[in-house]
């Protein structure tokens, strides 16, 4: 049977199920459509407690985490955060996530569901020559994310705390409805939001969890909070051009490559990968993760070749239809030479080749949509 | 009648793979079940075919495609395509609204009709086939 967050059987009575990463999550309880809406124009909730919660400590985290990690941990105040990604000796990425500084000596990483044991093993491995205690707590801790541009207006009510304070990827404690939580201003749909992270919620002991859910969605209610799935968190993430680990970047793609290098710091110390990817920037990486709109009806899917003058020249790891700008909206790797904004390509979609351009990210007009939205 | 909360339609007959086939004079129209616009959920894009092309039974007759998964629409009957369903070009959702009426995908002219038919199930069978599926 599969895993199970503490929020199984709301999901099991409110959506449909699907096992992703060795979890029964919902994949959508209204639909993917209403669900990326919500979010885009509300706010929605997702149950992102199949992802992992790892607590870093010692005398050491600091440069321990900056030896395992590309992005410079030194750089962190308490109580701010980045996204960071953990590479291989050849820079390969061996997963990608936001590091959260709690305490002078402590720090939390957000493992993606399906990297959560190789994440650990490695962490530990590599943990040997440095004083650090790690902490796999993700069974203790719940995690959810409010997203959307009421996000801040539903949680600002539940507490006292002025969460306008809080800046992108900083992190702070809160009292939900009395409920001890950590927030931190992080997400993965581009629009502002929180990751919420109740402390002792065990998976066996679901309630606190369950108050914490149950609280953010009656507050909520009148700022048209909505309960979102995988589905449309796997759409809102792509429409705002994020990379799925497992599809978009893997151990044989770099940072470099999947256009994460805003979070490589080749000038730090001494980091695992360091020569590749020092390499690699020097010489310039020979393929980069594009984003890819199409220009006729058709949806691209992952595994669908992308074609210029006919000659297949990369392939799609990512596609979906984008409710936000109704159109086929897709990413993946071409030659740095096709890799130009407005250069038009072909996709070939069950067996048609259909007109697609090369597009920045994210998909939509960042005027209306995102945390940067001015209206 | 209904099975699973699926709605089966009883003057169609039906293929394992959830198509439905309607007699009207000397022409078929084709489209997908309740079952499968239910299965789908929101369908936001259908591929259809060609008017003129001729296509043999099984063969693929365009994709009913929702945002996360394409279901293959295959022709229970050969013949070739005479009209296909242009609005869902701009409002696939009707195959969930109407998957028995206006959200139809194409009209073919059938070319062996008789042996072919033979083949589909009629409502009742559909029925029970679909009491085997899983819910």
């Amino acid at each position: 049977m599969s895993r199970r967050t503490h929020l199984y059987d709301f999901h099991a009575r409110n959506g449909r199920i699907v096992e992703f990463a060795g979890f029964g999550m919902p994949l959508w309880y209204e639909g993917v459509v209403p669900e990326c809406k919500a979010v885009r124009n509300g706010a929605g909730i997702f149950d992102t407690s199949h992802m992992g919660r790892v607590l870093i400590s010692g005398e050491d985290s600091t440069s321990y985490l900056n030896y395992v990690t590309t992005n410079d941990v030194t750089a962190l105040g308490v109580g701010r955060g980045h996204l960071s990604v953990m590479c291989n000796e050849k820079g390969g990425i061996i997963d990608d996530f936001v590091i959260s500084r709690l305490a002078e000596k402590e720090y939390l990483v957000v493992p993606n569901a399906g990297n959560r044991e190789k994440d650990l093993s490695w962490l530990r491995k590599q943990a040997e020559k440095f004083s650090v205690e790690i902490c796999d707590v993700s069974d203790e801790v719940s995690m959810f994310a409010v997203q959307g541009p009421n996000a801040q207006k539903i949680l600002q009510e539940t507490g006292r705390e002025d969460l306008s304070l809080i800046p992108r990827f900083g992190g702070r404690n809160v009292d939900l409805d009395g409920i001890k939580a950590t927030i931190t201003r992080t997400g993965y749909t581009g629009e502002d939001g929180f990751e919420v992270f109740t402390w002792d919620s065990p998976l066996e002991q679901p309630s606190k969890a369950i108050a914490v859910w149950n609280a953010i969605l009656d507050h909520g209610k009148v700022f048209n909070i909505q309960p979102c799935g995988l589905g449309a968190r796997d759409v809102l993430r792509l429409e705002a051009g994020m990379c799925l680990y497992g599809n978009d970047i893997s151990e044989s793609i770099t940072p470099l490559q999947a256009r994460l290098g805003f979070v490589v710091k080749l000038t730090k110390n001494e980091f695992i990968g360091r020569d590749s990817l020092a390499k690699e920037k020097a010489e310039g990486a020979k393929k980069v993760r594009v984003g890819l709109k199409m220009l006729e009806a058709g949806i691209p899917r992952a595994e669908c070749d992308i074609l210029k003058d006919s000659q297949v020249i990369g392939k799609v790891t990512s596609g979906t239809f984008s409710p936000t700008i109704n159109q086929g909206i897709a990413m993946g790797y071409v030659p740095r030479e096709h890799s130009k904004a407005g250069e038009k390509v072909e996709i070939r979609v069950r067996a048609k080749n259909l007109q697609a351009v090369i597009t920045s990210f994210p998909f939509y007009d960042t005027s209306k949509y995102g945390w940067q939205r001015t209206t | 009648m209904k099975v699973n909360d699926c709605e089966v339609s009883e003057e169609l007959y039906y293929t394992k793979e959830h198509e439905w086939v309607k007699l009207e004079g000397n022409n078929c129209r084709i489209g997908v079940s309740d079952y499968a616009q239910k299965s789908l959920h929101e369908v936001v894009f259908v591929d259809l075919p060609k008017v003129g092309s001729k296509i043999t039974r099984s063969q693929p007759l365009g994709s009913v495609e929702s945002v996360k998964a394409v279901a293959d629409v295959f022709t229970p009957i050969s013949g070739e395509v005479t009209e296909v369903n242009a609005k869902l070009a701009d409002t696939p959702e009707l195959v969930n609204q109407q998957p028995y009426g206006s959200g139809w995908i194409a009209i073919i002219k059938p070319s062996n009709l008789e042996a072919e038919l033979r083949s589909l199930l009629d409502a009742k069978g559909y029925a029970a086939f679909l009491k085997t599926q899983a819910k």
